[in-house]
């Protein structure tokens, strides 16, 4: 799994946010994307799975399947060759359960045509399964009712993201508004999977114990460029990383 | 008792179309505000085959329902990926264009002097008016069999996805626009259906049955009804068109010089009603029904109610 991105940029009204000559995400297993705030990290992430249009530039993502460019692809497509992302701001269908958010999420688009209609039973065992297992492991006041608390809706969100077994997964800032014991479970969760080798992770976060914690490789944005990759040891050791961002 | 089948059957009618917005709108988001405008282009495009071409009654009806499928389909892809209020808008304007036409092409509408006769199906049989209005019924039924099954479904489950947040509908894989279009081109093709279904029943074609009113009314009775609940459109046509159109203006025994004060009472009621129905019940009469779909293990449908 590879995501890389040749030539990105994106500006406002003159103002360039993101600007970056050559970037790859997806070979280090879980990596991080760390940087200031206004760095741009959240338009990348919104640039690379193709919520924002570029100014210029290329984006391709390989898996087994080949190589796939995302720039003529629209949103549905992007998720349906593995790359999701969860979002930094709190979203969901508040007209579905937890359970439906979670099932609609696990269910292919093929299973969804005009035939389901007629179908007796909604879910297949298998999807199911998939949701009772997250539900078990994730409590949730009432999984057959909505969504009730921020925290209840920031987990939804991830977990929506996660029952879809996406091939690459990026998090935007999935610790703010959560509290620790279930940050830790989902980090848990999310390691073991890359571990298990079913998907490659990104996350943005501004959370740097985190960071430290549960990357195997970090990358530095600041002011729209790439100042700076690498092991999290050399990361947080660099002299440009320290001086931007840390106010060392 | 002629009469009667005929209020009955033409309140039939718009309870199909209002359970037809029920889908589009209350579990879509798709605010259509151009009902009239593919009713009425299904019933003259059927009034057009039966009487100019002299093509049988439902092969006219199906023709129509085709076409102004596609029509529909090929305004979808123009429309639905904007905002509600610019799908509002040229929806209206869809309709008022149908309006418009229906005037001014005068060689293949007759424009204001009027097109017919158009006859029911096996109109030499005693039967054929009961007949219909039966016909209209199980076509009705079906519509209500399909929609309800279509909100416990996985495609009902995509549409109400995208109601809710069509973005992250599409960030997880679901292709909203290709939906939109498909539901939007279907239902519509079902609001022609019934036009072409309401060309015999009305007989004689002429402009004024297009006006905006019929759109309006089906609104009014979807959102007194709630929109959102399987059932909210036969509470919300029968309160409106059934209480008015039908009881007051028809059987109830008033003096000829009340004639025109009802048309307006009626307005004023409608407005009450509609002002009541938003400060007291927003969800409408029957509320938003159960939340989303079925959920395997139940649960009561106050708790979600009061969720929502």
């Amino acid at each position: 799994m590879r995501l890389t991105a040749t030539s990105l940029s994106k500006a406002y009204h003159g103002h360039v946010v993101v600007d970056i000559p050559n970037v790859s995400f997806g070979t280090h297993g879980l990596e991080g994307l760390i940087g200031p705030n206004g760095a741009g990290k959240s338009t990348l992430m919104g640039l690379l799975t193709r919520r924002i249009a570029p100014t210029s530039g290329e984006i391709a993502l390989e898996n087994e399947a080949g190589t796939h460019e995302l720039n003529a692809l629209q949103s549905h497509d992007v998720a349906r060759i593995g790359l999701i992302k969860t979002n930094q701001r709190i979203q969901g269908f508040d007209g579905l359960s937890i359970r439906d958010n979670l099932a609609l999420s696990a269910t292919s688009s093929d299973r969804e045509g005009l035939s389901s209609i007629f179908d007796r039973t909604r879910d297949a065992e298998d999807i199911e399964a998939r949701v009772a297992a997250l539900l078990e492991q994730f409590s949730f006041a009432d999984p057959d009712g909505s969504a009730k608390s921020g925290g209840e809706k920031k987990l939804l969100d991830i977990l929506r993201c996660l029952v879809a077994q996406p091939t690459m997964l990026l998090m935007d800032e999935p610790t703010a508004g959560l509290p620790d014991d279930i940050t830790q479970s989902v980090m848990e969760l999310v390691r073991k999977k890359v571990d298990a080798g079913e998907m490659s992770v990104v996350i943005v976060e501004h959370d740097l114990p985190m960071i430290w914690k549960y990357c195997d490789y970090v990358h530095f944005l600041s002011e729209g460029q790439m100042l700076f990759e690498g092991t999290p040891d050399d990361v947080r050791e660099n002299r440009v990383v320290a001086e931007k961002y840390m106010g060392v | 008792m002629e009469y009667f089948i005929y209020s009955l059957s033409l309140l039939v009618i718009y309870v199909g179309l209002a359970q037809l917005m029920h889908v589009q709108f209350g579990l879509l988001g798709i605010p259509n505000f151009g009902v009239v405008g593919f009713w009425g282009a299904g019933m003259y495009l059927t009034g057009v085959f039966n009487v100019s071409l002299n093509m049988p009654i439902l092969l006219s009806i199906l023709a129509a329902t085709a076409i102004v499928s596609l029509v529909a389909w090929a305004l979808g892809r123009m429309i639905l990926d904007r905002s509600g209020q610019a799908i509002l808008c040229a929806t209206l304007a869809f309709s008022s264009i149908i309006g418009v036409l229906v005037i001014s092409e005068k060689w293949l509408t007759n424009g204001v002097r009027g097109l017919g006769t158009i006859r029911y199906p096996f109109a030499s049989s005693d039967f054929a008016e009961l007949g219909f209005a039966i016909f209209i019924l199980s076509v009705v039924i079906a519509i209500f069999y399909v929609s309800i099954r279509l909100r416990d479904s996985r495609l009902g489950r995509v549409l109400l996805s995208i109601r809710d947040n069509e973005e992250l509908a599409a960030s997880l894989g679901k292709d909203t626009s290709g939906t939109k279009r498909l539901i939007f081109a279907l239902t519509c093709g079902v609001m022609a259906f019934l036009g072409g279904l309401s060309a015999p029943l009305k007989q004689f074609l002429v402009p004024y049955l297009l006006s905006p009113t019929v759109t309006f009314t089906v609104w009014i009775a979807l959102v007194l009804g709630g929109k959102g609940h399987s059932f909210g459109s036969i509470v919300g046509v029968v309160l409106t068109v059934g209480m008015f159109d039908i009881l007051i203006e028809t059987y109830l025994p008033l003096p000829p010089e009340y004639a025109a004060t009802i048309q307006n009472l009626k307005l004023f009621f409608y407005g009450f009603l509609l002002v009541a129905v938003i400060m007291f019940r927003p969800a409408g009469f029957l509320g938003a029904g159960r939340m989303g779909a079925k959920p395997k293990h139940a649960t009561s449908t106050t708790k979600q109610e009061a969720a929502s």
